[in-house]
């Protein structure tokens, strides 16, 4: 009779649904009568929308969860319930303010981007011309040559930059290391004035994009140099040795083994590099001066660039150039956009 | 210092392919090994056995030359293969690597490489090719008896087996290129005992044609597998050195020194 009393115990139906009724109550209550209590409160107080929602919402509403955390689950759900309200209230707080960055970009610049914005430049037209004429092409092709070319020299000498850091024993690493992380803080201002001094005034290069390059390249070069290490850094040791037991030089075992490992995160890392530069614009104002037409040879003549479009329209306080430069801004965001999408798409791991 | 016969002496010396004179190891400073004198006959199984610490390890690294690759790590003596020491100055690392195979303590399977990339990455790895790699591949797996568990999913990461079947694979990968000798470092320190078995199944096929060498710490695992065994101790802050090193029968049933006694009956290690 114990035993079949034993086996016939009855089974839950659903063992992983712990919360009980009243629990329930106590949670969905918690969770309603703060925010319907702080709406009262500021709305009778005529507080401003986040003063309500710091001040009056989030102490209740701490205090709330607290409160049925107590009665649910005891004094250890106290910490629990604080943390849980804190974490999803920043997130709530973070969410609201990516979602209106964007809508704001989409909202004021889509009106600016029409098909012909894309390949048209601003020659001839003037803060008052109407949006059905001109466009910011002369300034995407501008901004993919000299980010473009400031990519095409960062990320080959970054990995390898890196790749000396994490692969050889060389004595002179710890140096290469502390150069490459005082440079990470470059002000983009600095360069740009470095490269100004340096490059310009010297009489080695002539006012082109090129020297924009060249400081986009300074800023970029750090990042890559320092995240590919880390990533490097993360390929274990033993996978080097067991290439090398099997009879491998040391260069084979690196691009065989110890590159495809860490290939997505070397992806990851020259991408975070093209993105500290491609909004980049101190250095472009100081080094390459906004022109309305396109050019497309980084070595002879000035560039448009993005961030400089987005600056020169800003100058003039029509509505339309206004508009102008937020479809600029809308433009740039959409760029990053794609690159972010191609990046992850190839840098995704293979298996 | 009483050490107690450190050669090898059990073999015959015309089957030997492999022996070290006069091994010392230093890390810096640090004094690891002393004098190391071991013979290993051809298509024999060796056991290194001792506790942590004594340097069995560090030894089995200098048989390919893997020692090297520690930074500040010194070595005196020579290790003789075929009659030519490893370490002379017209010796390439890389031949002796392949041929003197070895397999890790943690199974280390490349994980951007498939089942078959893994086997055939020693012939990649070391610029080679095959006539027929889906032979080399098929006769490597089946020597590690891993054949019947993936012959159907060749093609899936290596990532996707058990612990077991990873370190099966880093042992077909050491044999696709068919070594003289295998070096294996604790192989089943990290399975489970029914990896374990079939591991121990493949040290006794594949020492039909290849010399094994062994460390372990599973006395049990030395017994089973080998024909002979080297005991290693460090005392005291001392360099680790061969106590008494013979046929695994008089090492277990009747060893010649108090402390290897001490050691094989688990007074001690």
């Amino acid at each position: 009779m114990m035993i079949s009393e034993t086996i016939s115990a009855p089974v839950p139906e659903a063992p992983w649904r712990v919360r009980s009724k009243s629990q329930l109550v106590w949670i969905v209550i918690a969770s309603t009568l703060p925010a319907v209590l702080s709406f009262f409160i500021s709305t009778s107080l005529n507080l401003p929308g986040i003063a309500g929602l710091v001040l009056v919402f989030l102490p209740i509403q701490l205090l709330a969860a607290a409160l049925a955390a107590l009665v649910t689950a005891g004094r250890r759900g106290i910490l629990d319930a604080i943390l849980t309200v804190s974490v999803l209230f920043l997130m709530a707080i973070m969410g609201v303010l990516l979602t209106s960055v964007a809508f704001t970009l989409v909202q004021k610049g889509i009106e600016a981007l029409s098909f012909h914005a894309f390949y048209q430049n601003t020659v001839y037209i003037t803060s008052l011309t109407s949006l059905e004429y001109g466009g910011l092409g002369h300034a995407l092709v501008g901004t993919l040559i000299t980010v473009g070319l400031a990519v095409l020299f960062a990320v080959p000498i970054g990995i390898a930059v890196g790749v000396f850091l994490t692969e050889s024993r060389s004595p002179m690493r710890g140096s290469v290391r502390f150069l490459s992380q005082a440079m990470t803080g470059l002000p983009s201002i600095v360069s740009g004035l470095f490269v100004f001094a340096f490059l310009f005034l010297t009489g080695l290069i002539d006012r082109t994009a090129v020297l924009g390059s060249v400081a986009l390249f300074l800023l970029m070069l750090p990042t890559v140099i320092r995240l590919s290490e880390e990533v490097l850094k993360l390929v274990p040791q033993e996978l080097r040795a067991a290439a090398i037991a099997l009879g491998a030089p040391r260069h084979k075992a690196f691009f065989q083994v110890v590159f495809p490992t860490a290939r997505s995160g070397i992806i990851t890392a020259c991408l975070l590099g093209t993105a500290r530069i491609i909004g980049e614009t101190a250095p472009l104002i100081v080094l390459v001066s906004y022109i309305p037409t396109t050019n497309f040879n980084p070595l002879e003549g000035s560039m448009a660039s993005l961030p400089t479009y987005i600056y020169a329209w800003l100058k003039f306080s029509t509505e339309i150039a206004n508009q102008r430069a937020w479809g600029g801004a809308l433009a740039l965001m959409i760029l990053v956009g794609i690159l972010f999408t191609m990046a992850r798409y190839f840098g995704r791991p293979r298996y | 210092m009483d050490t107690v016969n450190p050669n090898l002496a059990s073999a015959s010396n015309a089957d030997v392919h492999l022996s070290t004179s006069n091994v010392h190891v230093w890390f810096g400073q640090r004094h690891i090994l002393e004098n190391v004198n071991l013979e290993f006959p051809v298509n024999s199984v060796t056991a290194l056995i001792g506790p942590s610490g004594c340097g069995k390890s560090t030894f089995i690294r200098t048989l390919n030359r893997m020692h090297e690759l520690i930074p500040n790590a010194k070595l005196a003596g020579e290790v003789n293969f075929k009659g030519k020491n490893i370490y002379a100055v017209d010796v390439d690392p890389i031949q002796v690597r392949i041929d003197i195979g070895m397999v890790f303590q943690k199974p280390n399977p490349f994980p951007t490489m498939t089942i078959r990339g893994n086997v055939l990455s020693g012939l990649r790895l070391s610029g080679r090719h095959s006539r027929n790699e889906d032979e080399l591949v098929e006769n490597s797996l089946n020597a590690a008896s891993l054949w019947n568990e993936v012959k159907d999913r060749l093609d899936s990461p290596a990532g996707s087996l058990s612990g077991g079947q990873q370190q099966r694979l880093c042992i077909a990968r050491a044999l696709a290129l068919s070594p003289d000798i295998l070096l294996m470092d604790e192989p089943c320190s990290a399975l489970d005992p029914g990896s374990t078995i079939r591991i121990e199944e493949t040290i006794r096929s594949i020492s039909r044609t290849m010399t094994v060498v062994i460390v372990t710490h599973n006395m049990q695992q030395a017994q089973r597998v080998s024909e002979q065994t080297a005991f290693f101790l460090a005392e005291d802050n001392n360099p680790g050195y061969v106590v008494e090193a013979g046929s695994t029968n008089d090492i277990f049933r009747n060893p010649k020194d108090k402390r290897t006694e001490d050691y094989v009956s688990g007074r001690f290690g």
